[in-house]
């Protein structure tokens, strides 16, 4: 009864579980894995014997290839690269199964029930394998990161689904060709794979990767239904499933995201899902009260003696792991217990920042989990924040209207001082501005997280004087309040967009011409000739409100005057008035002509949000430093504006 | 009888790997993720059942395309894994 090649896939089994078993913990994972691939070997020279391949060319060519293939490729890929490897593998995972499961097919023999699980196998390798290589070219750059919709996107999938299940009932009900049912579930599995990760913003990665690495597993267990010897296939990939599918539901809890809002393509940024808006006043307060009481943050820095570092994709993307080991080696060096906080979808892929950090030897006792580092950074001196941003963001426990309420975030509030060590003040992928960016104890600085880091170790040194941050960071900039900016301004130009007809803020611009008139400004409104939905959309709009025509200028006529113009008021326009497009070579703007209002002394800009235009191409103004972002709903914002001049007088 | 058996071993093994691999900690979730690409190429063994038994050519190239996706599974995925394992360092092993 009991054959040795059941007796010895019963031990491969139990080596794995065995290697599995020690994964639970760092210090035995080495062997764990170890453990893991013995039995694989085991296992692959068991079926040698048993399928007595031993002498076939074409078995060991394709061993050799593979296993030269699989050497060249681990010790070739970057510590960065590992997101898109990750993928890559989940992919190959799935074609090896389909093409077993299509032989199993084509050889005949089978019972309805094994036809039922090749043809399940087909399709899942099949998914797996078209959708894995669109995540793993989306993460390496050669497919773009921002969802791609469709025409029609959801009846694609839809009708792939539907051939897949009439090929699958026709295989198990034996009615038709068998060869044409398994060319149809191949090629819709692939086209039903596509379609659905095409969609997916790179935000979401982490957790398609996981869902992806879950099917590759139980694509394999399916095939192995079929096969003489399938009980190892069935049993091993079912384990890799279940590892997926638990990676996947981590992923979602700690992005606040459902598994169905993902496959169903609804992507984080939601226009209408954001914030309520700012009002334009918030800067004042927070800038008067900004003149620190007790020391400056670069002594707290100096002195602290409980810092939490928490790091986030920016990180990675600025290659600034080893300033960061070297950071916290300094503080320790200074008598500083230092921890990094590690969120659990930070990066790409679930551990991401914990490989990188390990990359450059951080031990790993210092590597928190999110309770961890939350317990850690009550009564912590300083939290140190590089490339971070949804996962310190209060708003997901101060405003539950925004899509992260509820997410469990890194409290990096909690400490006395915060630093942050961010691009720009960008809101990160769910689309929701950083509430902890307005606190009074936050000090940012922005730009390449290397050389902000590096002025930080400076500081801690004390070689250094304290230097004002990069040239973008707040205090660097020129007084940013709108109101007071109007105020002093002589001549005023705004420049409406189909964010202005969006919300309905005709109203507004108008009381603000008429306000600014009363005060003896010159107020021009420049019109972009596709500003809107149809040509002279804006125009429309402005005459509908009862503004006189002769203030509404064409581009030609405003464009060489910018350099007069003191205060711009952006209203709802993006592409047609970003610079990108004479400087940015390359993106599809480039050579398009806009309203130069990047010449004017200032510009104040309400828009939504910061999210590129149409075009897709970030607006190069918003960062600049005579620029003042006010983002949230126009007409409630330009509300609030008057407001705030009317009060000024 | 066979099939039932099978279906029984696949719900086990799911039960028994979600249990194992709630335990692994999020530090190692990567390094998981590889290694359970590795794991995945356990269909290499029906690889190479699939092209012993197979006859036409057309078969054995497809064969032979499994096993090599398979294996780089196994192989790249075993190795990437180790490599990122040995850089999770604890602060004893480092100073030692």
């Amino acid at each position: 009864m009991l054959s040795p090649f059941l007796v010895v896939q019963i031990l491969c089994i139990g080596l794995f579980i065995y290697g599995i078993r020690l994964m639970n913990s760092p210090e035995t994972a080495v062997t764990g894995n170890l453990v893991g691939a013995v039995g694989m070997a085991g296992a692959i020279i068991m079926t040698m014997v048993e399928a007595q391949v031993l002498t076939m060319g074409v078995v060991w060519a394709g061993l050799l290839v593979g296993t030269a293939l699989g050497v060249w490729l681990s010790a070739a890929v970057k510590m960065i690269q590992m997101p898109q490897m990750v993928a890559l593998f989940n992919g190959f995972g799935g074609a090896a199964s389909f093409l077993v499961a299509t032989l199993t097919l084509l050889e005949g023999g089978l019972t309805p029930f094994t036809l039922f699980t090749s043809a399940l196998a087909i399709v899942v390798g099949g998914v797996t394998f078209s959708g894995s290589l669109v995540a793993a070219g989306k993460l390496h750059g050669v497919l773009h990161q921002r969802p791609v919709h469709l025409k029609g996107h959801n009846s694609y999938l839809f009708v792939s689904a539907a051939i897949m299940v009439l090929s699958t009932l026709g295989l198990v009900f034996q009615v038709g060709s068998v060869v044409l049912h398994a060319l149809l579930l191949l090629v819709f599995s692939h086209v039903f794979g596509y379609v659905f990760t095409i969609r997916v913003g790179g935000a979401d990665m982490p957790i398609t990767i996981s869902l992806l690495n879950s099917f590759s597993g139980v694509a394999g267990s399916v095939a192995g239904f079929a096969l003489p010897n399938g009980a190892l296939l069935v049993v091993v990939g079912s384990i890799v499933g279940a590892s997926g599918l638990i990676l996947t539901q981590i992923m979602c809890r700690a992005m606040n995201r459902h598994l169905m809002d993902i496959l169903l393509g609804k992507t984080t940024m939601q226009p209408g899902a954001k914030p309520a808006p700012q009002a334009p006043q918030a800067e004042q307060p927070k800038q008067e009260a900004a003149k620190p009481q007790g020391p400056s943050w670069e002594e707290r820095l100096r002195s602290a003696k409980k810092v939490a570092i928490i790091p986030g994709y920016g990180m990675a993307l600025a290659q600034a792991q080893l300033q960061v080991k070297q950071l916290g080696e300094l503080l320790e060096s200074r008598g500083a217990e230092v921890r990094f906080g590690i969120h659990p979808v930070a990066g790409r892929m679930p551990g991401h920042m914990n490989v990188l950090l390990a990359e450059v030897d951080v031990p790993y006792e210092k590597l928190c989990e999110l309770d961890d580092i939350n317990a850690f950074l009550e009564g912590a001196d300083v939290a140190i924040i590089v490339g971070a941003n949804d996962v310190v963001n209060p708003a997901a426990i101060e405003l539950p209207d925004t899509p992260i309420y509820g997410m469990p975030i890194i409290r990096a509030d909690l400490a006395e001082q915060v630093l942050v060590c961010n691009y720009d003040t960008k809101p990160g992928y769910a689309g929701v501005d950083n509430s902890l960016y307005n606190l009074e104890k936050v000090h940012m600085l922005l730009g390449d997280a290397k050389d902000s880091l590096a002025q930080l170790l400076e500081i801690v040194k004390g070689e250094a004087e304290p230097v004002p941050a990069a040239p973008s960071a707040p205090e660097a900039a020129p007084a940013k309040d709108p109101a007071a900016l109007l105020k002093s301004a002589q001549r005023v130009v705004i420049v409406p967009g189909y964010g202005m007809a969006l919300a309905q803020a005709q109203g507004q611009v108008k009381m603000l011409v008429e306000l600014l008139q009363s005060a003896g400004k010159q107020v021009e409104i420049a019109v972009h000739p596709v500003a809107g939905r149809m040509p002279g959309h804006m125009n429309v709009l402005m005459a509908e409100v009862d503004i006189p025509y002769e203030l509404l200028l064409e581009m030609d006529q405003i464009n060489h005057q910018f350099p007069e113009v003191d205060v711009v008021v952006v209203v709802g326009a993006n592409d047609v008035i970003n610079p990108a497009a004479n400087t940015h070579e390359g993106t599809p703007i480039y050579g398009m002509p806009v309203l130069n209002v990047v010449e004017a002394k200032s510009v104040i800009i309400y828009n939504l949000d910061r999210s590129p235009g149409y075009a897709g191409v970030e607006n190069t103004l918003y960062d600049m430093d005579h620029c003042v972002f006010v983002p949230g709903d126009a007409a409630a914002s330009l509300q609030a504006l008057v407001q705030a001049l009317k009060i000024a007088g | 009888m066979r099939e039932v058996v099978l279906v029984l071993a696949f719900v086990g093994a799911a039960l028994l790997g979600y249990k194992l691999i709630s335990e692994v900690p999020s530090l190692i979730h990567t390094p998981l993720m590889s290694g359970m690409n590795a794991l995945s190429g356990i269909t290499v063994v029906g690889a190479l059942t699939a092209t012993g038994l197979a006859l036409a050519t057309g078969s054995k190239l497809a064969g032979f395309a499994a096993i090599v996706l398979a294996m780089i599974n196994v192989v790249g995925g075993f190795l990437v894994t180790h490599r990122m394992l040995r850089m999770f360092k604890s602060e004893r092993r480092r100073n030692s």
